[in-house]
């Protein structure tokens, strides 16, 4: 949410960044100038005084000739000052308007396009709400405000080039888009063609540069004036911020940023957040009839729970139905510990299917086998019913094909699925007859012994590769597992690729411990993401902890050494498993298909040996402490305690691990 | 043990390695690797031909491949299951002759049993 308290302007704030700003403002002449000034407190009466002293024609002098007139520093003529200084940069306005967005953090690499707004961040904005966070890659600084975004619930800003910083960025806003995960990309640009300084500022400038992002943004502006930006950066925060969430961008204009704010009284507007949108009552109404009917109703949830409230109204709904929860994990739904929490397998027996944004709701419903004839079966009960609640109907773009095959529900409803759910709860509690009511002691004692079973069959499967070398998965985690289960802990990857042993074994019950995938599958994503969530962590004493697949680090290693430079505790784990892993196994199915067979070359293409890759020296040559390669087993506890050690004292470590693929 | 797992078969494959498996358990259940060099050749050709990608190197399965170590089956049904399979790549003996095939379950069979579960300080997790 946006904090004006928590984030003054800076003319609402105190002393120390605004003295040049203040001693100007009070060494210049009254009237005139307040209509100068920007998002002061006493900015009404400012423009006021403005329009009462506005006169037409351009013959008097502007308020700010006549504050350059009369302020113009020693030794110089007051056309001398006009040429060298700027007294009132349209970025300082900037500023104050991204202040009123509640901001905590901008990442960057920094630029030309905006060295105004950098300058103004640091010394007009005194470096703080936000706070600039040094990234070596535009693609990393994205990631980490996805990441930064999923714990905290708040959006970050994302300062870059609009041309070659946003193409570096563009795979990180891919996946934040497939993820809907906000985040406010401010894009540095010169327009004014007859303003470019030769040679680069050519190269970095584009009519349209947000073009190369906008098939997976929710909105972008290029502003005009600064009266625009104001208007456009409010509104990007709402459209980013309202479900479903998603990348904006706002381009900021080099000239903008650099020139004088000018005569104009410029104001800074009040950032209102938009309630989500809650699904239709007469159809919510239905659906807990269908629900309390149903023998055998099941919940499916994905990118649902935005917070623990969240995960507290679905395990409301879940009890009141005492119906099995499937957490499909785009985001921590459902505490895992509960004995609701029940298996995918669970869909197969549901006469009523509840699906909560569900990123594939076909997927769920059906699976296609990925053979020479892609056949799809149906993996639910042929006369299944099928609910959804979510927002991906709200709003979507053509051209890239994340919101997957079309499914014909039986009841849609278009609405947050996190705010429509304690009207669902509400309905099915009061359409609950007490017969119905009267069944639920025995479908709590199927689940609690179901979920009881899984529990004991996850701890017998971790079990087979314990000894093996290359590590297994499930004893990594297990391991990991040793060294945070005493602290507050929060996983700031994701497990799907070490077959989800974090999910199969930790017990995860708050939101925020585990923080969902990349969203569009698009490798990079897992070291800066894993750096914003931990950054996010390190403001609540939280121990993160990181497990990093070797392929998707060596795309961002770079986060490691924001880690570093900016004291950001993370506990990071290698899965290293020298290769492009999943390509493998398409290669070896292409082989396989064709009788051809691969017979040791699948390799070719997909390996990450020879020479190997020394990731902790990576890390370490980053600044980052680190340990390994480990390939024994029985060195992995020691080495985990160590790097905790490191993590206690407030800087990220990293220990490299070779492990089994999966 | 790897039988009691639930798998997705069609049920005419279902059926016919059931059936096979039964014949296994009356005839040779399950069968002890005898040869030393069947074994080393196995493990050779399970890295060679990649069942490791998808079942680990140890035979412990994953999210991309079930346990298929330690395991009861016999040959029969193991091949069955390697030839006609669901989710799995078909290995055709034009890519595995029988006789490696035999040589992998060679090697599947000499995976020897995990410690179990009360050795395993760092899986208790009560
Ligand atoms: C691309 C992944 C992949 C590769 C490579 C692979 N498998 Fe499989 N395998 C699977 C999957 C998935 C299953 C689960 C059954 C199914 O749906 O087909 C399976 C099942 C099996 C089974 C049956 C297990 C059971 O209890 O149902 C056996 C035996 C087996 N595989 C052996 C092998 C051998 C031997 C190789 C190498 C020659 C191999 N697999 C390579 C994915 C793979």
């Amino acid at each position: 949410m946006p904090d004006e308290k928590s984030h003054p302007t800076m003319s609402e704030q105190g002393e120390s960044a605004s003295v040049n700003r203040r001693e100007f403002l009070s060494s210049a002449t009254v009237a005139g100038l307040a209509a100068a000034s920007v998002g002061t407190a006493d900015k009404a009466a400012a423009q006021q005084v403005a329009s009462n002293e506005s006169a037409p024609g351009a013959l008097p002098p502007t308020a700010l000739q006549e504050a350059m007139e009369s302020d113009v520093p020693e030794g110089y003529s007051a056309d001398q000052a006009r040429e060298y200084f700027v007294r009132n940069p349209g970025s300082d306005f900037m500023v104050d308007m991204i202040k009123r967005l509640g901001l905590d953090y901008i990442t960057t690499n920094p630029g030309s396009s905006f060295r105004g707004i950098h300058e103004s961040i640091v010394n007009y904005g005194g470096n703080q709400a936000p706070e600039l966070l040094t990234c070596v890659h535009e693609e990393q600084a994205a990631a980490m405000a996805h990441g930064y975004y999923k714990v905290t619930g708040r959006p970050l800003g994302v300062l870059c080039h609009g041309t070659v910083g946003l193409q570096h960025a563009s795979m990180a806003v891919y996946n934040a888009w497939c993820d809907r995960t906000p985040m406010i990309l401010l894009a540095g640009n010169h327009l004014d063609a007859t303003e470019r300084r030769a040679g680069v500022e050519w190269s970095h400038s584009a009519q349209d540069c947000v073009r190369v992002v906008r098939d997976y943004i929710k909105w972008d502006d290029t502003p005009f004036s600064l009266q625009h930006f104001a208007e456009s950066m409010a509104r990007a925060y709402r459209i980013a911020m309202t479900p479903p969430m998603g990348p904006v961008a706002v381009v900021i204009d080099g000239h903008l940023q650099e020139g004088e704010v000018g005569d104009h009284a410029h104001e800074l507007l009040p950032v209102t957040p938009v309630q989500p949108p809650v699904g239709d009552e007469a159809a919510i109404a239905e659906a807990a009839r269908w629900l309390v009917e149903a023998e055998s109703p099941v919940i499916v949830a994905d990118l649902m729970a935005h917070d623990q409230e969240g995960v507290e109204r679905l395990v409301a709904l879940a009890e009141a139905l005492q119906a099995p929860v499937v957490n499909q994990y785009g985001r921590m739904n459902f505490p895992n510990t509960h004995y609701l929490s029940q298996g995918a397998g669970a869909v197969a027996q549901a006469d009523v299917v509840l699906g909560l944004e569900l990123f594939d709701t076909w997927g769920v419903i059906n699976t296609l086998r990925d053979r020479v004839h892609r056949d799809a079966v149906r993996r639910v009960r042929p006369d299944a019913r099928v609910i959804s609640i979510g927002t991906s109907d709200l709003f979507t773009k053509s051209n890239y094909q994340s919101f997957q095959r079309y499914y014909p529900s039986d009841l849609a409803i278009a609405g947050d699925a996190q705010a429509t759910l304690p009207i669902l709860t509400d309905a099915v509690l009061s359409s609950m007859l007490r017969a119905r009511r009267a069944t639920n002691a025995e479908r709590e004692s199927r689940w609690r012994d179901a979920h009881a079973q899984a529990r004991e069959l996850a701890l017998n499967d971790a079990r087979y590769g314990w000894d093996a070398s290359p590590v297994s998965t499930s004893r990594l985690y297990a391991e990991l597992w040793n060294v945070v289960k005493d602290r507050d802990w929060a996983l700031v990857s994701d497990d799907n690729m070490q077959s989800r042993w974090a999910r199969r074994l930790w017990p995860i019950d708050r939101h925020y411990q585990y923080i969902g995938r990349a969203g569009g599958a698009g490798l990079g994503y897992g070291a800066p993401a894993a750096v914003g969530a931990a950054l996010a962590h390190r403001a609540e004493g939280r121990m993160a902890v990181n497990v990093q697949r070797d392929g998707d680090m060596m795309y961002t290693p770079g986060a490691f050494w924001t880690a570093a430079y900016h004291g950001i505790p993370l506990l990071t784990v290698t899965h290293n498993n020298q290769g492009y892993h999943q390509e493998f196994m398409h290669l070896q199915r292409m082989a396989a298909r064709r009788q051809r067979g691969i017979d040791g070359s699948s390799w070719v293409g997909n390996e990450l040996r020879n020479p190997d890759i020394d990731l902790a020296r990576i890390a370490g040559a980053m600044g980052v402490w680190s340990e390994g390669p480990i390939t024994d087993p029985e060195d992995l506890g020691p080495a985990l305690a160590r790097a905790v050690e490191v993590v206690d004292g407030g800087e990220p470590a990293f220990v490299d691990v070779r492990c089994q693929p999966r | 043990m790897n039988l009691n797992r639930r798998f997705s078969l069609s049920p005419g494959r279902g059926m016919l390695v059931m059936s096979l498996w039964a014949l296994g358990t009356a005839v040779a259940f399950p069968q002890e690797p005898d040869d030393d060099e069947d074994t080393r050749e196995g493990r050779a050709l399970y890295e060679s031909h990649q069942c490791w990608q998808c079942h680990g190197y140890e035979g412990q399965g994953s999210v991309a491949g079930v346990r298929i170590a330690p395991t009861l089956y016999p040959y029969e049904a193991f091949a069955v299951l390697v030839r006609h399979t669901n989710l799995m790549p078909a290995y055709s003996p034009n890519v595995l002759s029988e006789a490696q095939l035999r040589q992998i379950y060679a090697f599947v069979l000499s995976i020897p049993e995990p410690p179990p579960l009360e050795e395993i300080p760092e899986l208790d997790f009560d």
